[in-house]
């Protein structure tokens, strides 16, 4: 029987990625018109408000910035420990512990001026999700436990915890019983630029800059790659995988808290267990389809963004959350397929030799050079 | 000749149609309107799909119910995370693109955006369901005295089971929930003095699944009956597989578990989202705490099986009405704590107050009310 493989194509360029994106992104739209059309919308109408509620005007795109802020800082999060071929599943759970640590700074120094507060709060906020990764990450490094359960499990724990801190220690004393945490001082509230788009999105920016440089530019990144593709290379040349894993581990706990912090102190008004609103799980999305670098963790945090608040906005025309949801889908799962499809190629093998006998192996034909669209 | 007046009559009636049209459209004219009248819209926030068979069946129903009695145009997006960025995302919607003239927002989680949105746009209206922020123009909260209902269901299990041992499936350790157990608890001591209520916590306000689980639970420890605060219909399958008995919650949900089904307190929104899309549009609107009970039938009591008896539905009915004229209400004591504290004296009653801070369970509940 033949059988498809994917093989990595050599060298993609830049332009031909955005192009496939582009591609994947138009068929799930053409795909979500039948889905519109049966299911009686009219898919003109929803699709002019989808894009207009996400890019037309700067309200719009300050909304679809405000999201694409977690997005890309989770979606860095999951690349960081991804470009070492390792996967953090729990970026979730890392936000919500960033939160509950910089909620702890909050109420303990809640005297400070606002900037001063922010920072400590920022750094907390890193130290809590590094925190929650130690434990993942160490038995990774030491004892080769998959960070994939631990890194998830511990997700659910610290959902548990802020839900505790809310009905126990933390609770409101103004709230009339309601099990509520009180607000972030108002000092607190990163300061906006327009819209509801805040310095968040710079922070964001200006780490996903960073990290573009010191995973692609440096030689520190470069032993990060190698130790992931090639381990025994990266032994070989003295690089202490051990050290890596925990680095790229912790790091990646250390911005999944970050995004916690940004989102506290930038959209919420206080910590509840809500926070995280599934950007961390969304993060592995945003890694995936960027392929695991930092420079397209920014393109395609903000197109999630807008599929966000697009998807959102087409439910006040009365399109159901559950169609919203499926063309949400479509439009991700369209965007990744395409990604796979013009990064990787399918080459038909015939059966291996052990398998079935006697038949010979088919020679493989080399793939024509002109694929690339 | 007849062509042109006949070119005369076109224009003139394509001119007063477009004024027409141009006054129906007109959002922004200040004074009353009716709320039939085009342009008008009240626009509603569901935290759960509509077709939970729960909370939010119970809102949406209310939604329908004041479309029809007022005319106005409603709107509903349902599913919305009790996050702001999502919420406002909606809000602004509505009110942007569709002309909203009033919010309703159903769950706790939407209160600090809502407040932010009030003082926003300060010419719509934001109703918030459960919540406690408000101000002085344009922003009130409204909520039932959901635990009137609660003690008559009580009353009909307290009745019908046989162990004296009733599982009660809670959500969250909040006042609401607490409330709603210890009105619950005296309304099945009242038929069946040697009852005992065993509470487990979910955490959950929708879950399937763990609320099933519970549910099973408590069955197994003993109880052939099985009270619940959640929006799902999972405890009434656990009890009818057992074949044990159910008391559901937020609407009638007899057709999940027929076998099951007992009855339940329910939610009736419809008359108080009507009373507010008038008042909205005719100007006449003025922000509130409404904490409406059965005298305002905002909450009620589902039909009773058929097996309660018939002294026993008598007696609900008096007390039901008593709580109608205002004469009597759950929380008259004597009433003492799980310490055999007590919290209310004789011939006293609560103040509204410490029930809506309710922090304790009374004596024959078996659970923990701070876990």
């Amino acid at each position: 029987m033949i059988r498809p493989v994917l093989a990595r194509r050599e060298r993609v360029l830049p332009a031909v990625q955005a192009f496939a994106f582009l591609v994947g992104i138009v068929a799930a739209l053409a795909l979500g018109l039948i889905l519109l059309w049966t299911s009686g919308h009219n898919p003109a109408e929803v699709y002019e408000r989808m894009f207009d509620s996400a890019f037309m005007g700067t309200d719009s795109l300050s909304r679809t910035l405000e999201r694409a802020t977690p997005l890309a800082l989770t979606g860095l999060s999951v690349a960081v420990a991804g470009s070492m071929g390792l996967w953090n599943i729990g970026a979730e759970g890392q936000m919500m512990a960033g939160a509950i640590v910089a909620t702890g700074v909050a109420m303990m120094a809640d005297g400070l001026s606002g900037p001063l507060l922010i920072a400590l709060m920022i750094v907390a906020g890193i130290a809590g999700g590094m925190v929650l990764m130690l434990g993942p990450a160490l038995a990774r490094s030491h004892l080769r436990v998959s960070e994939i359960i631990t890194t998830l499990m511990l997700v659910y724990v610290a959902i548990r915890v802020v839900e505790w801190l809310e009905t126990g220690p933390w609770k409101d004393p103004d709230s009339f019983g309601f099990a509520v945490i009180e607000p972030v001082p108002e000092q607190a509230a990163l300061p906006g630029l327009f819209g509801r788009a805040n310095i968040g999105m710079l922070i964001a920016l200006g780490l996903l800059i960073v990290f573009w440089l010191a995973v692609s530019r440096t030689a520190w990144g470069y032993e990060l790659r190698l130790a992931g593709s090639s381990p025994d290379t990266a032994r070989y040349a003295g690089v202490s995988l051990r050290r890596k894993i925990l680095t790229a581990l912790l790091l990646s706990g250390g911005i999944a808290g970050l995004a916690g912090a940004v989102q506290l102190t930038g959209s919420a008004a206080r910590l509840d267990s809500g926070l995280s609103n599934g950007y961390g799980f969304a993060g592995i999305i945003v890694a995936a389809l960027a392929l695991m670098r930092p420079s397209g963790v920014a393109v395609v945090a903000f197109v999630f963004g807008a599929v966000q608040v697009g998807g959102q906005s087409i439910q006040t025309l009365g399109v159901s959350s559950a169609i919203s949801d499926i063309l949400q889908g479509m439009i991700l799962f369209g965007a990744l397929v395409a990604a796979v499809l013009f990064n990787y190629r399918i080459r038909w093998i015939g059966p291996a030799v052990e398998s079935s006998g006697d038949e010979p192996e088919e020679p493989e034909e080399p793939e024509p050079a002109e694929d690339a669209a | 000749m007849a062509k042109k007046f006949l070119l005369k009559l076109f224009v003139v009636v394509a001119a007063v149609t477009l004024v027409a049209v141009g006054c129906g459209n007109d959002d922004d004219d200040a004074g009353p309107v009716s709320p039939s009248d085009e342009g008008f819209a009240a626009a509603f926030v569901f935290v759960g799909p509509v077709g939970d068979a729960g909370w939010t069946w119970a809102h949406n129903e209310g939604r329908r119910y004041a479309e029809s009695q007022t005319g106005a145009k409603t709107l509903f997006v349902e599913s919305v995370p009790e996050v702001a960025e999502d919420f406002r995302a909606v809000v602004v919607d509505f009110i942007e693109n569709e002309g909203a003239d009033v919010i309703f927002a159903t769950s706790f989680g939407y209160m600090d955006p809502m407040e932010e949105l009030a003082g926003e746009y300060p010419d719509v209206v934001f109703e918030h369901a459960s919540g406690y922020e408000m101000n002085d123009t344009n922003f009130g909260n409204y909520f039932g005295r959901m635990y009137q209902p609660r003690y008559l269901s009580g009353m009909a299990a307290g009745a019908i089971t046989e162990a004296n041992q009733i599982g009660y499936v809670a959500a969250f350790p909040i006042p609401e929930v607490l409330r709603g157990i210890n009105a619950f608890t005296l309304g099945a001591q009242r038929v069946n003095p040697d009852v005992e209520v065993h509470v487990t916590w979910t955490f959950t306000w929708f879950d399937p699944a763990v609320e099933g689980d519970s549910a099973a639970a408590l069955l197994e420890a003993g109880a052939d009956v099985i009270a619940m605060h959640q929006d799902s219909t999972a405890p009434g399958l656990a009890a009818q597989e057992a074949g044990a008995r159910w008391v559901s919650y937020n609407s009638d949900m007899s057709a999940f578990a027929p076998d099951a089904f007992i009855t339940a307190p329910v939610w009736n929104w419809g008359p108080y989202y009507a009373r507010i899309i008038e008042a909205v549009a005719a100007g006449t609107y003025s922000p509130g705490s409404y904490w409406g009970g059965m005298d305002d039938e905002i909450v009620a009591l589902a039909p009773l099986a058929d097996d309660v008896p018939a002294n026993v539905a008598a007696d609900i009915e008096a007390v039901a009405a008593s709580m109608v004229d205002g004469s009597w209400d759950v929380f008259t004591g004597e009433i003492r704590d799980q310490d055999g504290n007590v919290v209310v004296a004789a011939g006293e009653t609560m103040d509204d107050g410490s029930m809506l801070g309710m922090g304790f369970f009374v004596e024959g509940v078996v659970g923990n009310a701070s876990p």
